[in-house]
């Protein structure tokens, strides 16, 4: 066993984001969260009881609400167009490169490490799929988010600022795209919500061996045991010598 | 002591006596109501319909209405109303009254009698699709005065939210016949415009309490509403542009059809089932995988331990 010389050549933790997207996550969830508790109240402004007019009303009623709303919902877009900006100026300077076993963009593999994990959940395998540096599952994470700032963040602008919209909306199809733009906003706002408190809490919360929550959003850091455990293709890449040492043993 | 009796026996005499000869002046309300506020149930009129005649003092009194008296409108009972209610009527209420006996059939006169005081509200109701209903065609459908505000005897102000009028009460008064699918049908009436308003962002706003959020008569008007067909009506063709633009500054033709009571076609009816398909089958995805992850956790945790790492 060389474990004092493994233990100097690996550092105890890896940085996996940066303080940039450690700040635009935190914009990102407060942002949302925010929405959350805005919008709700709008979409089901019916709620028996009145329990929708009471949320209204925590928020200094509809006006104010509308209003943070709209703040919320521009910081939200900044914060994406900042997010895709940095990433651009990431790959400008080549300080980031896209390569299969780092990349966040989905690949052929990931499909393959849904189908090997549901078999895994359902005892069919015995071997759990290795993963990258992303797993399925966080860029199913990630990608949402771009869907959501598309599919709601367009529309929610739309909704927000309807004049400036207007003069690029085609006239032939003014009579049904507000309807089509509120529908989108409304449905996939709930969408997005499901998809949070299932998916995300689950993965990053919930799950025993993360709870309360993963940490990284405020350290950045993994611990370079978690990384090996869940990261396995990510790790050899990091540290092939004790990659090769950990297989031969 | 005979003086006594006499007393008890004129004193009677001569307040009836007095009563009589008030009889002759307009009738204070106070007299009315002394048997008016007593009155419960129905009754069976002359002219057929059944007629409440309970007043409540209290609410009459404190009702902007609460200084008139009752003849300042119940015009055909100047004198002694119980036995002769046919009391000279002015000529122009009188031929308002024989244009609305359709909708009155009982005191057609005491209804026109809000002319006297509101006479320009009152030409700009008769000359709307609702008075037209009513005077040209001589239908009992279209609302009038007591249709919207209520009871001439309990009219409280726009601004209570008493009102049946008020921001807070006006879509359910409207809706009383305009949700009405019966009554809107035989007019060949939008039938959902109850609905299509409350799903919009107006009528979910409204419901929450905006004091901008819009209701009906923002759009429409209210004593001269005329039918979006009408190029009168607010809500004709391009009008909307003018009255869209009193809240959205800028309103061009582009933005209005963002507000509708009418289905915008089909495109937006496929792209929220689409969007169902997609909420339930990402809904089913992460559930699924969930729950199976959990699962296979505690297996794991129980039945494998240590065969892990």
């Amino acid at each position: 066993m060389s474990q004092t010389a493994a233990a100097r050549e690996i550092p105890e933790e890896v940085e996996r984001f940066n303080i940039i997207f450690r700040i635009q996550h935190i914009i990102m969830f407060t942002t949302f969260l925010v929405l959350c508790f805005t919008g709700w109240g709008l979409k089901y402004a019916y709620a028996p009881a009145g329990v929708s007019s009471k949320l209204i009303r925590f928020w200094g009623g509809p006006e104010s609400a509308g209003l943070i709303h709209r703040i919320a919902g521009v910081t939200m877009l900044l914060d994406f167009v900042w997010h895709v900006l940095y990433l651009g100026y990431l790959f400008a300077r080549k300080r980031m490169t896209i390569r299969m076993k780092t990349t966040v963009i989905p690949l052929p593999k990931d499909v393959l490490d849904v189908v090997k994990n549901f078999m895994y959940f359902l005892g069919l395998s015995r071997e759990k799929p290795k993963f990258a540096k992303y797993s399925y599952a966080q860029k199913f994470d990630y990608w949402a988010v771009f869907w959501g700032m598309f599919i709601i963040g367009l529309s929610g602008f739309s909704l927000a600022f309807p004049m400036v919209v207007s003069y690029v909306i085609p006239q032939s199809a003014s009579h049904w795209i507000w309807r089509v733009i509120s529908t989108m906003h409304s449905d996939e706002a709930l969408l997005a919500i499901v998809f949070i408190l299932f998916w995300h809490f689950y993965n990053e919360h919930l799950k025993p061996e993360t709870f309360p929550m993963s940490w990284l959003w405020i350290t950045g850091k993994i611990s370079t045991e978690k990384l090996k455990h869940h990261h396995p293709l990510e790790y050899e890449i990091l540290f092939p010598e004790a990659a090769k040492k950990d297989e031969k043993e | 002591m005979r003086y006594k009796r006499v007393v008890f026996f004129t004193a009677p005499l001569l307040f009836l006596l007095f009563c009589v000869a008030q009889s002759a002046s307009p009738q204070e309300p106070a007299k009315c109501l002394v048997c008016h506020s007593a009155m419960k149930g129905r009754l069976q009129s002359p002219a057929g319909p059944l007629v409440n005649l309970h007043v409540n003092p209290e609410k009459f009194h404190s009702s902007v209405h609460g200084s008139l008296s009752c003849t300042s409108c119940h015009l055909k009972f100047t004198d002694n109303p119980h036995v002769s209610p046919g009391a000279e009527v002015p000529a122009d209420v009188g031929k308002i009254a024989s244009e609305i006996s359709a909708k009155y059939p009982v005191d057609a006169v005491a209804a026109a009698a809000c002319s006297q005081c509101h006479p320009d509200i009152y030409q700009k109701v008769l000359q709307s699709v609702h008075g037209q209903n009513i005077v040209a065609k001589h239908r009992t459908d279209g609302a009038f005065c007591l249709d919207c505000h209520g009871s001439p005897h309990y009219i409280v102000p726009v601004k209570d939210p008493a009102s049946p009028v008020s921001r807070e009460n006006m879509v359910e008064t409207c809706g009383s016949c305009h949700g009405n699918k019966a009554m809107m049908g035989k007019y060949g009436i939008n039938e959902d415009v109850m609905g299509s308003f409350e799903e919009s962002f107006h009528g979910r706003k409204l419901a929450l309490g905006d004091t901008r959020a819009p209701v009906c008569s923002s759009c429409h008007g209210a004593h001269n509403v005329q039918p979006v067909t009408n190029p009168a009506s607010p809500v004709f063709g391009k009008n909307k542009l003018k009255t869209c633009g009193q809240c959205h500054k800028g309103a061009n033709e582009k933005f209005i059809p963002a507000f509708t009571h009418k289905v915008p076609g089909p495109i937006p009816h496929y792209v929220e089932k689409a969007l169902i398909i997609l909420l339930l089958s990402v809904f089913t995805f992460i559930v699924a995988h969930v729950l199976l992850e959990a699962f296979s956790d505690i297996r794991d945790a129980i039945f494998r331990r240590g065969r892990e790492k």
